[in-house]
């Protein structure tokens, strides 16, 4: 009798949390420009800032993801997120990246990066992740990140031993993603970034097909006209 | 007070989310024009561009890239670059750009005087 009840009492309590889950799945789409704290970065943050050049250093002239707060704030690109029981599923429109996130804790945190694009190729700079769900707030959790950079426009850099938290919660139909970037070599305190989105009309990301993002077949077109002369 | 943002992230915030973030980091705010006659159209991602070939009054030529947005976010916007033709005399005007010879289109003239505005919104 009393495993009946236990029983009766579990696929109640199932039932229940179930229901409180949120279901994150879907196509969106960014739909503001988000918020960002103070960034204070320690000695060494701000030598890797200094030799930052955008028009050289910035990892999208190379269709490769720069850190996954970039890929997630990315206008006009979609992302789409499918749910399992064991798996988080993100697809990014931008570089065809395909993000594979297991359901745990940090025993799942592997050196295999969680995303690659699909030619097959890793990246590093997303990190490896594990997701879990705390309360009606679904939570990303990566480390083992290759260098990278959370602002490319700025050279804000992230390293191996940055630790990142995406915090995704739904609001009125808004998702609203916190990204918590901790790494006391580059940060005098945690970095901490806010976006939103919306949901898209559209049932799945687009092909991509990041192509010729460098500029150095322009460049050769006038340095040959330069040799010319 | 959630609803008041969603209503602020649904309205107010359209003409922001078809700009690329880095065009700004890219591009400066100095508007220029380039006359020239277009060699390349390329309709692709991360930025759809077009090339013009630019000849001063001594004969030097220099080709100029006349960037615009992603291929996708052009497809979603219903803009196409048909109108484009490799041979076509035009004056391109856009946002300089911090890289040599580069610009961010805001709009082409052709030589009838028709003129294409791909992005409107960012102009």
């Amino acid at each position: 009798m009393p495993v009946k009840i236990l029983l009766i009492v579990l696929s109640v309590v199932g039932s229940v949390s179930a229901i409180a889950a949120e279901d994150f799945s879907g196509v969106w789409i960014l739909s503001g420009p988000g918020t960002e704290s103070e960034i204070l970065l320690t000695e060494e943050g701000a030598r890797i800032q200094s030799e930052y050049d955008l028009l050289v250093d910035d990892p999208s002239l190379y269709c490769t993801p720069a850190s996954a707060s970039r890929v997630w704030a990315n206008p006009n690109a979609l992302i789409k997120i499918e749910q399992t029981p064991s798996t988080l599923f993100i697809s990014y429109e931008l570089f065809d990246l395909r993000r594979e996130i297991p359901f745990g804790d940090q025993s799942a945190l592997s050196s295999q990066p969680s995303t690659r694009n699909l030619s097959g190729s890793y990246f590093p700079e997303m990190g490896s992740s594990f997701a879990y769900l705390e309360g009606e707030h679904l939570i990303i959790e990566s480390g083992n990140h290759g260098p990278g950079f959370i602002r490319t426009s700025r050279g804000i850099p992230q390293s191996e031993s940055t630790l990142t938290r995406e915090e995704l919660s739904l609001e009125d139909g808004v998702l609203k993603i916190v990204h918590t970037y901790e790494d006391p070599e580059l940060f005098e305190k945690p970095l901490v970034l806010e976006y939103f989105f919306k949901r898209s009309d559209e049932l799945d990301v687009a092909l991509y097909e990041c192509t010729d993002a460098n500029y150095d077949w322009f460049n050769e077109l006038n340095a040959e006209k330069s040799e010319a002369k | 007070m959630g609803k008041l943002l969603t209503a602020l992230l649904l309205i107010g915030l359209p003409l922001w989310a078809v700009a690329h973030h880095s065009t700004n980091a890219n591009f400066t705010q100095e508007i220029i024009s380039v006359d020239g006659v277009i060699e390349r159209v390329r309709f692709q991602n991360p930025h759809a561009s077009v090339l013009v070939k630019s000849t001063d009054e001594d004969g030097n030529e220099t080709f100029w890239l006349i960037e615009s947005g992603a291929r996708t976010t052009l497809e979603r916007q219903g803009v196409s670059l048909d109108i484009l033709k490799i041979g076509s005399k035009v004056k391109a005007t856009g946002r300089k750009g911090r890289r040599e010879f580069t610009m961010y289109l805001q709009e082409i003239m052709f030589e009838d005087g028709t003129v294409f505005v791909p992005q409107p919104d960012l102009n």
